[in-house]
C-alpha cells in the first residue's frame, strides 16, 4: 500500500477532554496534518459533520469522547458512540471503509492517551491509503 | 405518523445513476421524525452521496431542500424553483409525498428515497412500531385500544392464536402477542366480556381492498 | 339430515364409541403414491383421517385433492381448511367443491404463518379467522346460505371441527376461545399433542363448568415421541406446545435405540388416562411422517376393532 503520503486527520473532540486539539503535543517526526473540531460536548458531533471531514479530504477522522460514567451532559458520550457506529457502516456503504473513523475514550486532560491514538490512525492508514474521494 | 426508514445507499445511488443535477428534497413532518428524511437526513445522504460517487470517478451535482411536507400542494410550491433548475428529484417523503411531487410536476423524473413502511407510533425513543392499517373502520373500542387487525399477526379478529406463549407472538419474540395485550388490557378496564361475543368477519370495503380511497369534504371544496 | 350424509365420524361420535383419528400430510408434489401408502397403514385403525392444508406454511398437494384420494381408497377424511391462503370467496367454494367429492368432515384453522414456511415471502391471506369460517359452514349446513346469505342449492353439510390448544397462552382465557367456537357451530374438536395430562385435566375441568363438553366432542391429540431430542426440540422451538420435563427424561433415561418403543409406550398410556377422563370422547393420534406406527399405537389402546362404517 501506499505508504508515502501525508495523511490528513481530523479530530473532533470534547472541550472537557482538552482544550484544543490542536495544540496536541504530537512529536515532529509523525508527519500528519491535524484538523481539529472543539465540540461543548461530542454528542454535538453529526452525522453529516463527520462525512463532510471526508469530504473536505480527511484519510481518517478521530472521535474523543469522555469516559463512560464521566460526561457532563450524563450520556452525550454515549450518543456520540452510536453516532459514530452508525457512520462507520455508512463509510463501508459508501466504499471509503469504517475503518477510516474511529473513536476513543479520553480522560480529561490525557494528553499522551489523545497522541497516541492519533498515531494509532495514522498508523491503521498505512493499510488503508489515501482517502479515494477527493 | 407515516414511519419510514431509507432505502440502501447503493440502490438510491443505482437509481440517481443517469442525472447530472439532483434535487434531494426531504419532508418536515413524519419522516422527519422517524430520522428517515428530514434536512438532517438529506444533508447526510447528500455528503454520502457525493463521497461514494467520487470515489468511482463521477461527479453529480446535489441540491439540498427541505419542506414543511411534501402532501399539501401549498408546500409543494416553495420547492417549485429548485425542482425546475434539476434533472432530478430524489425524494425523501413517504410514498404520499413521492406521489405528490410527481404529480404536480409531471416532466420531472421523481425519484423514491425511503421506504415507507407503516403508521405507527414512537413508542420510546429510537423505536417506532406499528399500530394502524388504515382499515376505514376502527373497531379499537371493541378490543381495548389495541387493533388486532395490525398487532396481530394473523389479522385474528377472534383471537388469540395457539401460539401465543409468554405474551409473545409465535413469529417472532420480540414482537408482542396483541391478543394477550387486548386480554389484559380488557381485564383492567373490566370489558373481558367484549370477547365472548363473536365477532363477524370484517367488511373490508372500507380498506384498499375496496379500491384506491377518496376522502370528499364538500364543506372545504370552493 | 338423513343418515346416509353422516360422516362416519359423527356416527361414531353419536353412538358414544371412543373415536380415533389420524393425521395425513399430502406429499410436496404430485404422486398420489403416497398418499395411497399412508392410506393402507390407517386403513382399519381410524375412523377417519385428518389431511393437512400446506401445514406449517410448506407448499403441499391440496387437502381437497388428497382427501379425495383418501375417499377412493374407503378411508374417511377431515379435511383441514386455513384461512391464510384464500380469501372467504375462495374458501366456501372450496367447501362446496369438496363436498361435492364426497368429503364429509372439515377442520377449521387459521393456520400456521407463512414466516415458518417454505415461501415466508408470500403474502397471507386472513380474510376471515378459524371461527368466522366455523359460523360460515354452520350457516351453509343450518341455513343453506352462503355468506352472502344467497341459498345455496345442496348445500354443504360438513361436520365441523375445530382445534383448541390447551396449553397456549393466555390460559384463563382458553376456555372462553373453546366456547366461541363451540358457539360458532363446532361439532368436535382435536386438541393440541397432550403430554402434560395435569394442565389438559384442568382445561377439560374448566370446559365442564362452563357446559361445553356436552355442546361438543373432545378429541385429545397425541404424538408418539421417536426420540428425547424430538421431545426437547418440541419442549423448547415448537409454539403452543407443553412438554413437561418429566417426559423429557423419561424419554432419556431409555438407550437411544429403545427410544422409539419408549414413546410408543408413553402414547399408549397417555391414551389409557385420556380415556378414563370423562368428557373426552376420542383421540387424535398425529404420528408426524411415523404413520406405520399407528396402527401398533391404537391396538396396544386396546381401540381395536373400529367400528365398521355403516
Amino acid at each position: 500500500m501506499n505508504k508515502n503520503f501525508k495523511p490528513k486527520i481530523t479530530l473532533f473532540h470534547c472541550i472537557n477532554t482538552f482544550s484544543d486539539g490542536a495544540s496536541l503535543p504530537i512529536a515532529a517526526e509523525v508527519d500528519c496534518e491535524l484538523q481539529s473540531v472543539k465540540l461543548p460536548c461530542s454528542s454535538m458531533v453529526k452525522d453529516v459533520f463527520l462525512l463532510r471531514s471526508f469530504e473536505s479530504g480527511s484519510d481518517a477522522t478521530v472521535v474523543f469522547i469522555c469516559p463512560e460514567g464521566e460526561c457532563r451532559y450524563v450520556e452525550g458520550n454515549i450518543r456520540a458512540k452510536k453516532r459514530v457506529k452508525r457512520v462507520k457502516d455508512l463509510l463501508d456503504e459508501i466504499g471509503l471503509d469504517g475503518r477510516r473513523l474511529s473513536i476513543f475514550n479520553i480522560s480529561s486532560g490525557d494528553e499522551a492517551a489523545a497522541v497516541q491514538n492519533i498515531q494509532k490512525a495514522i498508523s491503521d492508514l498505512a493499510d488503508l491509503g489515501p482517502n479515494p474521494a477527493v | 405518523m407515516i414511519v419510514g426508514e431509507q432505502k440502501p445507499l447503493a440502490e438510491i445511488k443505482k437509481t440517481v445513476a443517469p442525472y447530472k443535477k439532483l434535487l434531494i428534497l426531504g419532508c418536515g413532518t413524519c419522516v422527519k421524525t422517524c430520522f428517515a428524511g428530514g434536512e438532517d437526513e438529506v444533508a447526510t445522504l447528500t455528503s454520502a452521496l457525493r463521497l461514494t460517487l467520487k470515489k468511482d470517478g463521477k461527479e453529480i451535482e446535489i441540491e439540498e431542500l427541505t419542506i414543511e411536507r411534501q402532501c399539501e400542494d401549498e408546500f409543494i410550491q416553495e420547492a417549485a424553483e429548485a425542482i425546475a433548475r434539476n434533472d432530478a428529484v430524489l425524494s425523501l417523503a413517504c410514498g404520499a409525498g413521492v406521489q405528490d411531487i410527481a404529480r404536480r410536476f409531471d416532466k420531472v423524473p421523481v425519484l423514491p428515497g425511503v421506504n415507507t413502511t407503516f403508521i405507527g407510533v414512537l413508542e420510546k425513543q429510537g423505536l417506532f412500531t406499528e399500530e394502524c392499517v388504515g382499515c376505514g373502520d376502527c373497531e379499537l373500542a371493541t378490543f381495548g385500544g389495541i387493533c388486532p387487525i395490525a398487532r396481530c399477526s394473523k389479522r385474528l379478529l377472534n383471537g388469540p392464536c395457539g401460539g401465543s406463549k409468554d405474551g409473545k407472538c409465535e413469529i417472532d419474540p420480540d414482537i408482542d402477542c396483541a391478543w394477550q395485550l387486548i386480554i389484559d388490557r380488557l381485564k383492567t378496564l373490566g370489558q373481558l366480556d367484549n370477547l365472548r361475543n363473536y365477532i363477524p368477519p370484517k367488511d373490508w370495503r372500507s380498506s384498499n381492498a375496496g379500491g384506491p380511497r377518496k376522502l370528499v369534504r364538500e364543506d372545504h371544496i370552493i | 339430515m338423513n343418515k346416509k350424509s353422516l360422516s362416519q365420524l359423527q356416527i361414531v361420535l353419536s353412538k358414544g364409541d371412543f373415536a380415533v383419528t389420524a393425521e395425513c400430510g399430502p406429499p410436496r408434489g404430485s404422486d398420489p403414491g403416497v398418499i395411497s401408502k399412508k392410506a393402507e397403514l390407517l386403513k382399519g385403525y381410524v375412523d377417519a383421517v385428518n389431511v393437512t392444508d400446506n401445514q406449517t406454511a410448506i407448499v403441499r398437494m391440496s387437502s381437497i385433492t388428497a382427501c379425495t384420494h383418501l375417499l377412493q381408497m374407503g378411508l374417511e377424511p377431515v379435511m383441514q381448511m386455513v384461512t391464510r391462503d384464500r380469501n372467504r370467496i375462495a374458501l366456501q367454494s372450496d367447501i362446496m367443491g369438496a363436498y361435492s367429492l364426497g368429503i364429509k368432515n372439515i377442520l377449521c384453522l387459521s393456520g400456521d404463518h407463512q414466516s415458518f414456511g417454505s415461501q415466508p415471502d408470500a403474502m397471507n391471506v386472513f380474510d376471515i379467522d378459524s371461527i368466522q369460517l366455523i359460523h360460515a359452514v354452520r350457516a351453509m349446513r343450518e341455513e343453506g346460505k352462503d355468506m352472502s346469505g344467497f341459498d345455496l342449492k345442496e348445500p354443504p353439510r360438513m361436520f365441523i371441527g375445530a382445534a383448541a390448544n390447551p396449553f397456549a397462552d393466555p390460559f384463563e382465557y382458553r376456555v372462553i376461545r373453546l366456547a366461541k367456537k363451540i358457539d360458532a357451530g363446532v361439532d368436535f374438536i382435536q386438541t393440541q399433542c397432550v403430554y402434560n395430562l395435569d394442565r389438559f385435566k384442568e382445561w377439560i375441568k374448566m370446559a365442564r363448568e362452563e357446559g361445553l363438553t356436552e355442546k361438543a366432542h373432545i378429541l385429545a391429540g397425541v404424538t408418539p415421541l421417536k426420540s428425547a431430542g424430538m421431545a426437547k426440540y418440541m419442549a423448547e422451538k415448537v409454539a403452543g406446545m407443553d412438554v413437561p420435563e418429566s417426559v423429557i427424561k423419561r424419554m432419556a433415561s431409555v438407550p437411544k435405540e429403545k427410544c422409539p418403543e419408549e414413546g410408543i409406550k408413553l402414547c399408549v398410556e397417555t391414551i389409557a388416562e385420556l380415556r378414563e377422563i370423562k368428557d373426552v370422547h376420542g383421540v387424535h393420534i398425529m404420528a408426524i411422517e411415523w404413520e406405520e406406527k399407528v396402527g401398533e399405537v391404537v391396538k396396544a389402546a386396546g381401540l381395536l376393532p373400529r367400528p365398521e362404517p355403516t
